[in-house]
């Protein structure tokens, strides 16, 4: 693997980036990342899990909607560990995403049987404490999201 | 870097279990509709989904999963789940799946609720 290659960088020692190729699939580097490094910090399985598929989402828009899949493109994906607070930035060269998806309109697709627009967006806002879309950046688009070491488990009854 | 699908069709009694192997993601979308073709061609009544514990299933592989349950419940066939993780049990629950198909903890236990006519 050449230095233009490398894919994960340490960047100080509470922060980790990971560059990824605009393919999915790739999405699992970051994921497995994101998932050691929470373990070495102390986070527990079950909020690994959803960090995971959190950045799994986040990912996956960003490779297919961001970049487009354009083999020149790299995702971004920086983590940073501070107090109980992992933050995870993703960043892609698009333009943001121009309308996000209500979660009340994913949930009333799901209920006709009918596959979601914006399900990983969907996703990712169930799953972290805090979450931005459309940071603009002079270069692209990042979202970013932060999950605490501890949180209160998820209850149907509250959505 | 993709954990190939891989789908292989058991019966038991009435019902078919889809041993479901590898990622469920948007790449997925052909084995899963060769399966239930197959399943749908042999005048099937009951659907069991398998997962591995430790399958990777994201956004993608989930609206698969929405399409097959929208041509079951299209089919009258009757389907369930099985062997998730805690993790995507939760997740399956959040995003509404399971108003459409059960999630039981294991094979036995789901063929038991579907024994009987449907």
């Amino acid at each position: 693997m050449s230095a233009n290659e490398q894919m994960v960088r340490r960047l100080d020692s509470r922060t980790i980036e990971v560059s990824l190729p605009s393919r999915l699939g790739y999405e699992r580097i970051a994921m497995d990342c994101s998932a050691s490094f929470a373990k070495m910090v102390g986070f527990a399985p079950e909020r690994i899990e959803d960090l995971k598929t959190a950045v799994a989402e986040a990912c996956i828009n960003a490779i297919e909607h961001g970049n487009k899949g354009h083999p020149d493109l790299r995702v971004l994906v920086t983590m940073n560990f501070n107090d109980d607070r992992f933050s995870v930035s993703v960043k892609d060269g698009g333009k943001g995403i121009l309308r996000l998806p209500k979660d009340k309109t994913v949930k009333q697709t799901i209920e006709k049987l009918k596959p979601p627009k914006g399900l990983g967006t969907y996703l990712i806002k169930q799953l972290v404490d805090e979450v931005e879309f459309n940071d603009m950046t002079k270069d692209g688009h990042a979202v970013k999201m932060v999950i605490k070491l501890t949180r209160k488990p998820y209850s149907p009854a509250k959505k | 870097m993709e954990q190939q699908t891989e789908i292989a069709l058991e019966t038991i009694g009435s019902i078919t279990l889809f041993d479901i192997k590898g990622d469920v993601t948007a790449l997925s979308e052909s084995f899963l509709n060769d399966a239930y073709q197959k399943a749908l061609d042999q005048g099937v009544s009951k659907i069991l989904l398998k997962f591995k514990k430790d399958a990777y299933i994201n956004s993608g592989g989930i609206a698969l999963l929405i399409q097959i349950l929208a041509e079951s419940k299209k089919n009258n066939q009757q389907t369930k789940i099985t062997g998730l993780s805690d993790h995507f049990k939760k997740i399956f629950n959040m995003v509404g799946i399971t108003k459409f198909a059960d999630i039981h903890d294991s094979v036995e236990a789901a063929v038991e609720a579907m024994s009987g006519p449907s």
